[in-house]
């Protein structure tokens, strides 16, 4: 009857103790566990892929994740960034999430610095401008969203550096949703909703996501629709996408995402034997009292 | 081992945020304090940059004075904290009100009711590709007994009390499929943290 009764009270500083050691070992021991690519991480990669830089559409990527959920959305804008960049189709990024622009900015900034530093000619590397753009912040993203549908600059008059929109190289060519093969919400809070109402039923503008694990399940109803052409989810997600550029050749390792998801499956493992056990204590539990 | 003060400051931080799983104790509460703090702080000055500076304040100075109207209307919310004049907040709250509805009920009509139910119809097309018209059959019946689970103008009895269990099984699944998501995203960001605390602060991974 204690073994019992002790199985269903578990000492919560052991479950967290197991779980921090769980976390930590894969970073040392440096074993991998083989993940399968799910369908619309997959659709989502194959969209860009099959974009051609002489089409003169840029992919748009609104980036707003907080720095809380970094772990799951800085990966996912890496890769896509780099995704893009490497194929030589312009970003543009933007942000209506106020926590957002930093992140966005340092995004950017890690995968142009890198792909510069393994530049061998003037036109293998990545210009501001040119190759991409940030737009910033804007306030009352109903109005930001339909506007852009008219004119993107109407609505980003400056960029983030105060530049003018319009002067910039890259927006001669870009001027409202018919100019963007794809947007991607990366996002840490229901902004695809309003992309979804606003700028895809009303502009028919193409759709992709990276979401946070915890929104995911409330999206999978709009990709058998086909209102979303593709979307990574949570970690699992960027670790995905990590990977599909690793086999493609356009990076040559995986990033953060991938490492993390070693220790994922360590904890989601846990977790599973934990309920197990729980169950297992209550169930026992009550045959004795009946 | 990191040189970079506010790496040493971030690291601390987590660790007092961290020690609340052992339990309540003061280094979690300062943490806690200086983070609404700061997370105010953030807010306050970047809406003033970013919002009210460029979109009210340097049009005014610059004379174009149809921006009183969007400011007597923002102002006219603060009227709530004096009684006398508190019924002036119908006023924005009706104009906000009435533009929502009207943006959002057609957005809201032919994004998530149209597009989803025309998802859900089957139709011969559905079933030329291998498994996807048994997808198909089953999102459609999911539909169909969740809608009745929460049909609750008559008695659950005969046909309308299978579907309703049925429902409930689709619904269940629901949960458990967010609940799985949930677990992944909060373990996320632990991995995240130990990333930090290993990595930059630490120097122990790359």
């Amino acid at each position: 009857m204690n073994f019992f009764k002790s199985l269903t009270s578990i000492n919560r500083r052991v479950i967290y103790l197991v779980l921090t050691i769980l976390v930590i070992l894969p970073f040392f021991l440096r074993f991998h566990i083989p993940q399968n690519i799910m369908p619309q991480t997959q659709k989502l990669y194959d969209f860009i892929d099959a974009l051609e830089s002489h089409q003169n559409k840029a992919v748009l990527i609104s980036i707003d994740y907080t720095p809380q959920t970094m772990p799951e959305c800085h990966p996912m804008a890496i890769s896509i960034i780099t995704h893009c960049l490497k194929k030589q189709i312009p970003v543009i990024g933007l942000s209506f999430d106020p926590q957002a622009p930093g992140l966005a900015i340092e995004a950017l900034n890690t995968v142009v610095t890198k792909l510069n530093s393994q530049a061998t000619s003037k036109e293998d590397s990545i210009t501001y401008g040119e190759d991409y753009v940030y737009l910033g912040w804007k306030s009352g993203r109903i109005a930001a969203l339909m506007e852009m549908g008219e004119k993107i600059s109407n609505v980003f008059p400056r960029d983030y550096y105060n530049n003018y929109t319009d002067s910039l190289p890259l927006m001669q060519n870009i001027k409202n949703y018919r100019d963007i093969a794809i947007s991607i919400i990366i996002a840490a809070a229901d902004y695809p909703q309003e992309w979804l109402m606003y700028a895809q039923a009303r502009y028919g503008l193409k759709l992709g996501a990276g979401l946070t694990a915890v929104m995911a399940p409330k999206y999978y109803p709009f990709l058998q629709t086909g209102q979303i052409s593709g979307m990574m989810s949570g970690m699992k997600g960027a670790a995905e996408y990590e990977n599909l550029l690793v086999k493609s050749g356009y990076t040559s390792e995986t990033g953060k995402a991938e490492t993390g998801m070693n220790s994922q499956i360590l904890i989601h493992l846990w977790i599973i034997l934990l309920i197990i056990i729980g169950n297992i204590g209550y169930m026992a539990l009550r045959r004795k009292k009946s | 081992m990191s040189t970079d003060p506010w790496i040493w400051i971030g690291a601390f931080l987590t660790l007092m945020i961290f020690s609340f799983l052992f339990r309540d104790n003061p280094f979690y509460k300062f943490a806690e304090h200086l983070f609404v703090g700061v997370a105010n702080g953030y807010y306050i000055v970047f809406y003033w940059h970013q919002a009210l500076k460029p979109n009210l304040y340097e049009p005014l100075k610059a004379g174009n004075f149809l921006y009183v109207v969007p400011l007597l209307l923002g102002i006219l919310y603060f009227t709530r904290f004096i009684p006398r004049v508190g019924w002036l907040v119908r006023l924005p709250i009706g104009f906000m009100i009435g533009w929502g509805a009207g943006i959002s009920i057609p957005a809201n009509l032919q994004a998530f009711i149209f597009r989803q139910i025309e998802g859900t119809v089957v139709t011969p097309q559905s079933f030329s590709k291998g498994f996807e018209g048994l997808w198909s059959l089953i999102i459609l019946i999911g539909v169909i007994c969740t809608v009745i689970y929460f049909f609750f103008s008559t008695e659950h009895r005969g046909v309308l009390k299978f579907g309703a269990r049925l429902g409930i099984i689709f619904i269940m699944l629901g949960f458990g499929a967010s609940f799985g998501y949930t677990v992944m995203a909060r373990v996320s960001l632990l991995i995240g943290r130990i990333q930090f605390l290993l990595g930059p602060w630490l120097g122990l991974i790359k």
